[in-house]
């Protein structure tokens, strides 16, 4: 593909793509993502479809915190059940709301790990009004008491 | 804070990006290119295991082999490091570092927190060249970014030590050993040959381009694994990703391989490869108007029979002349 034809003006998400450039030489250029300057309300839209429903389903009780983040993370159950290091069996258990409260805290704290979240998040969610989420600085900061975090909700400067 | 004089530059993927720089640092010239087609990385793969969430393809060999056909072909040696414990892959990292050595690691993209957030994804075969610490933080390059970043200690840690599928273990290396005169020339021919035998002759069904012809085959069943229409927009969408924006330099790979390809035309003096060259950028084209069609039929929700069946034609279309490509390209060497 021609330069002119490929290269897309988005800085946010650029990568490296390789091109017929002028002098028919192929070479590589820096471009901004097609997909992500033309798509990216379509994927925040899923998404932001895909938590709703998965949270509805927690506070519903239908659905254990693991799996709403399993899901929300495009994780399989074989492959967290191998990040954990448990059987596939045990996690599909886990899964349920009602086995949800068997889990030790040291399970849990690999589970948060693999999740990138507190321990804390996987017995509440954390919602601001949309309007006023630009305007919100949330931060979640972790002590040197592994399940303990302090969350500093603040006004942006 | 230790850094090393490191000259970062972006990179088409991860893997051949990351060898690519680590081989230039270490005095060997080469470009991303002749990386990634000497270890024969062009591929096709149609995978559907309980690891993924939903059936998706590989267009380019397996995790860690870009770096140890390229050893092997160039008569060059890495140091790696694999670790059973946290502790030592972190001091080893550490005391790598304090000598001067960039290093590349295997890590879980998920974690590199300056990457975008739609674009992050668990996967445990990313990888980087980590170059300096600057107290809890790493100074590292990563070819998908365009400047070199800090990412803290807990996140590389994390992101070294994820478990799972392919976990990287702390996964190191470094070139070790780069001799004097690399035999280019038959590295090139060994990749080619290799290609070759990996997109035509591998006796699995769903591997080179008989991956291709399932993929087009397979599509048409996608509708009823996914959850819902939102999801069949977002598998089908990531059709593009897998293709354009996950690291491939476009249409899946293809346009480097002719990048490759016209490169070799040069080292081999060959005007057959200089033409088989132009054929894989056309091949390429092919493929990068099946990312558009999947990102716009995935955004209008337009996902019925008819549009995944022109999809399913246009993907056995680019198996029908990628089975021809590679079939002339093996007489050429």
């Amino acid at each position: 593909m021609k330069e002119k034809d490929l290269y897309v003006d988005y800085k946010p998400q650029q990568h490296i793509y390789y091109v017929e450039k002028e002098d028919q030489q192929y070479g590589p250029i820096i471009s901004g993502s097609y997909l992500a300057k033309n798509y990216l309300d379509d994927y925040y839209l899923k998404q932001k479809n895909l938590e709703f429903s998965l949270r509805t389903k927690v506070i519903e009780g239908k659905i254990s915190p693991i799996e709403y983040y399993m899901t929300l993370q495009d994780l399989s159950i074989a492959d967290l059940a191998s990040r954990v290091n448990i059987r596939r069996v045990k996690l599909k258990k886990y899964l349920k709301p009602e086995s949800f409260n068997k889990v030790r805290l040291p399970l849990l704290s690999k589970f948060a790990e693999v999740f990138d979240i507190p321990v804390a998040n996987f017995f509440q969610i954390l919602i601001t009004r949309e309007e006023e989420r630009s305007k919100l600085d949330i931060n979640q900061l972790n002590t040197k008491n592994p399940t303990f975090v302090v969350t500093k909700i603040e006004s942006k400067q | 804070m230790s850094k090393v004089h490191f000259e970062h530059r972006m990179g088409a993927h991860c893997e051949s990006g990351t060898v690519a720089s680590l081989l230039n640092h270490a005095g060997l010239e080469i470009t991303e290119p002749l990386v990634f087609g000497i270890a024969g990385g062009i591929f096709f793969g149609y995978i559907n295991t309980p690891f993924f969430t939903f059936p998706t393809f590989i267009v380019r060999n397996r995790p860690g082999h870009i770096r140890t056909n390229v050893a092997k072909r160039l008569g060059i040696s890495f140091k790696t490091h694999k670790f059973r414990n946290q502790k030592s892959g972190i001091e080893a990292l550490d005391s790598l570092l304090e000598q001067n050595i960039a290093t590349g690691a295997q890590v879980d993209f998920f974690y590199m927190k300056y990457i975008p957030e739609w674009q992050r994804v668990h996967i445990n075969v990313h990888y980087i060249t980590i170059i300096g610490k600057n107290g809890a933080k790493y100074i590292l390059s990563d070819s998908y970014y365009p400047q070199i970043v800090e990412l803290d200690f807990e996140l590389m840690r994390k992101a070294r030590f994820a478990g799972g599928n392919m976990a990287p273990k702390g996964f190191l290396f470094y070139p070790e050993k780069i001799t004097s005169e690399v035999p280019f020339e038959k590295a090139i021919v060994t990749g080619i040959k290799s290609a070759c035998y990996n997109m035509l002759k591998l006796p699995v069904p769903f591997i080179g381009v008989k991956g291709i012809y399932r993929f087009a085959d397979k599509i048409m069943e996608w509708p009823r694994l996914a959850r819902d229409i939102e999801h069949l927009s977002h598998e089908v969408m990531k059709i593009n990703i897998l293709l354009e924006d996950q690291g491939t330099g476009g249409a899946g790979f293809r346009y480097m391989y002719a990048t490759f390809l016209q490169q070799a035309s040069g080292i081999l003096n060959s005007p057959t490869l200089s033409d088989m060259s132009k054929r894989m950028m056309e091949i390429g084209d092919g493929w990068r108007n099946i990312s558009y069609i999947a990102a716009k039929i995935g955004k209008k929700r337009e996902l019925g029979e008819s549009n995944l069946k022109e999809l399913s034609n246009l993907i056995r279309e680019r198996g029908d002349l990628e089975k021809a490509f590679f079939q002339d390209l093996s007489k050429t060497v």
